[in-house]
């Protein structure tokens, strides 16, 4: 179902939601924006093109979550602490992220609770990318800047107006109210789509990756390509889609707490006895690597990286992921 | 190719023919216009991939004590380089005779930030042209002069010149002006404290805790950083004020005298966050009380390193 929002209604609408629920978009922060909870819908910033930095899977997986805390001796539930909430203006690649994570959170012997239950709970406005950045590669990881899936409601920039994509009753019940959109429109919209995605390069090609990076996997390929790593947690903790975390118990607190971790660390995998069966960099960059584009596939027949460039953009020595797969699929055994 | 690029390939091709060095750290043209990558070069053949720019804005010398210790090393060494080189000499983490330092006068390294800024996130092209920057864009050129887009520690570095260097490729620069250098520094002290209080919450709240900037660091080279250690627990494990508070103002202690004022923390962070602040206060008060610069001399070890006689402060009793 296609309706139609003029983009001088948006703040509007944006008031109606938060009367019953609590509403997340971008909120400039200095250079970049951030999902925060609105106060105002004028401060959500949605022409801000490129992705937030700090990665919106942080409002399903914060990166310190109290799992339970003690008081006077007895276990407290922290669950009851989420709310009906809207995030509005993800982009495909993040909200694609949130549904690849649900294979790991969701499916199988384990369902986490705190996931599900932050899930249920949470509409998702997606905006679609009009104009993907010169690091984005979504559509070499088979999705694209307008990719549906996952999404409540698809938001299409056609200039004066929003295309809205209602996909389901969730989306439905924030925008079943608006009038349809025209025949006009939703053609337009439909180019604006097609155009994002055709502009957007093509670094490198997934064919046969798994199997590739299974072969390489004791090859002098890691150490060669590891060298410039400096072995920080920019590139995982920034991604949508790296998930581990790491369970403390903050004793003084009285608190349970799961904190975001990193397979870039060497601590992650040391273990109790001292010995660390990642010892070096090169295991853990092979790490990084594998989950995204073997392991993964292997375990959800999806490839865990969904484009969004952030690692690209913001690692500190330029060690890109894109020219890594290119290098790994060119890389012939000496 | 600029020249100071050309006679670094030349260099490097030559003391890898010679065997003078097993490996070359220089860098090379990266993925992302604004940025050049760290390059290792082992083959004289593979010289000819360096390149020389003021888009290498790392700081190469953060790779020494990640390098195999029976390595010989050459690298492309600017003024912070050259320091922090001496400063691990000095701290034992290297064998200056496994080591040949190409030097290179530096005219600062150009911060992509401040670019982006001005020009968004799609840069196309970048090329440095005399004293200005040329970037273009999806919507056309942009054109910066340099001294407006230098990272802010070059814009106050006052050793842009290697020092102990086995050859220097490049004229020689004038050195920088130290009122200049510590005026942010004295400006900032002269701040109320609840303005510089709020200043360092600000900063320190956006700390994701990726420790880029650990990583970046040269004198960072802990085997096990205070952070890491959980038998006690020295920082709160949580994303918290006080947690990130505490890893800001202990990585800035520890320092203390070691700290080459490259701005390498800064130029890392994926969060923005200023830093060097902190430190710049701390290396400033070595100059006044211990007379004490980073990579002044080849022997002096830092000054809460050293325990002499004659030492000013004998709280020892």
């Amino acid at each position: 179902m296609y309706k139609v929002l003029p983009k001088t209604d948006l703040p509007k609408l944006i008031g109606r939601w938060m009367e019953q629920a609590t509403v997340y978009a971008p909120v400039r922060q200095g250079d970049f924006t951030k999902f925060e909870p609105l106060s105002d819908p004028a401060q959500a910033d949605l022409y801000y093109a490129a992705n937030t930095r700090y990665p919106p899977k942080s409002l399903f997986l914060p990166q310190s979550e109290v799992m339970f805390r003690v008081k006077d001796g007895e276990f407290e539930s922290t669950e009851d602490e989420v709310s009906s909430r809207v995030i509005l203006g993800i982009h495909s690649c993040d909200t694609r992220a949130l549904q690849l994570l649900d294979g790991v959170f969701l499916t199988g012997d384990y369902q986490d609770p705190y996931w599900a239950k932050k899930r249920e709970q949470t509409t998702l406005v997606v905006l679609g990318c009009a104009d993907p950045c010169e690091t984005c590669f979504c559509t070499s990881v088979g999705s694209g800047p307008f990719d549906k899936r996952g999404a409540d409601v698809m938001l299409i920039d056609i200039g004066d107006e929003y295309v809205a994509d209602v996909r389901n009753e969730k989306g439905q019940a924030l925008f079943g109210h608006l009038p349809d959109a025209s025949r006009k429109q939703i053609d337009k919209s439909r180019q604006v789509q097609a155009a994002a995605a055709a502009g957007m390069k093509k670094p490198f090609e997934t064919e046969g990756i798994k199997d590739k990076l299974y072969s390489l996997f004791d090859s002098d390929f890691w150490p060669k390509i590891q060298q410039s790593c400096l072995g920080c947690g920019a590139c995982t903790f920034l991604c949508p889609t790296c998930y581990c975390f790491d369970i403390v118990d903050e004793a003084q607190r009285n608190e349970r707490v799961r904190n975001w971790d990193t397979c870039m660390f060497r601590i992650y995998s040391q273990e109790a006895s001292g010995h660390n069966p990642r010892p070096t960099n090169t295991e853990r960059v092979r790490q990084r690597i594998m989950h995204k584009y073997a392991y993964f596939v292997e375990l959800y027949d999806e490839i865990g990286c969904t484009g969004c460039g952030r690692c690209v953009r913001y690692c500190p020595v330029d060690l890109d992921i894109r020219q890594i797969i290119r290098s790994a699929q060119a890389w012939e055994e000496s | 190719m600029n020249q100071l690029t050309f006679a670094i390939r030349q260099e490097a091709a030559r003391i890898l023919e010679e065997n003078v060095v097993d490996v070359v750290i220089g860098f090379e043209v990266g993925t992302l216009p604004l940025k050049a990558q760290p390059a290792f070069i082992t083959r004289k053949e593979e010289a000819e991939k360096l390149v020389y720019n003021g888009f290498c804005q790392n700081n190469l010398a953060a790779y020494l004590t990640r390098r195999p210790k029976e390595e010989r090393i050459g690298i492309i060494c600017r003024g912070c380089e050259s320091r922090a080189v001496r400063a691990l000499v000095i701290e034992h983490q290297h064998d200056r005779d496994k080591l040949y330092l190409i030097g290179v006068p530096c005219t600062g390294i150009i911060d992509w930030r401040k670019i982006e800024r001005e020009v968004g996130e799609n840069t196309l092209q970048a090329v440095e042209e005399g004293d200005e920057v040329i970037v273009t864009t999806r919507d056309g050129e942009h054109r910066f002069q340099r001294v407006d887009v230098l990272h802010d520690s070059c814009k106050r570095c006052l050793h842009p010149n290697p020092v102990g260097a086995d050859i220097v490729l490049g004229d020689p620069l004038p050195e920088g002006d130290p009122e200049r250098a510590w005026a942010p520094v004295l400006e900032f002290e002269a701040l109320p404290p609840e303005e510089r209080y709020a200043y360092f919450v600000q900063e320190a709240e956006r700390c994701i805790r990726c420790y880029a900037c650990r990583e970046a660091c040269p004198m960072c080279y802990c085997t096990e950083c205070f952070v890491d250690h959980t038998t006690p627990r020295w920082a709160e494990s949580m994303i918290t004020p006080s947690g990130t508070q505490a890893w800001h103002i202990i990585r800035a202690f520890h320092q203390t005298g070691r700290c080459v004022s490259c701005g390498a923390c800064e130029r890392a962070c994926p969060m923005d966050i200023k830093m060097t602040y902190l430190v710049d206060k701390l290396s400033y008060d070595m100059v006044q009380q211990y007379g004490f610069e980073v990579g002044a001399s080849d022997e002096e070890q830092p000054p809460f390193a050293a325990f002499t006689l004659d030492d000013r402060n004998r709280f020892v009793r």
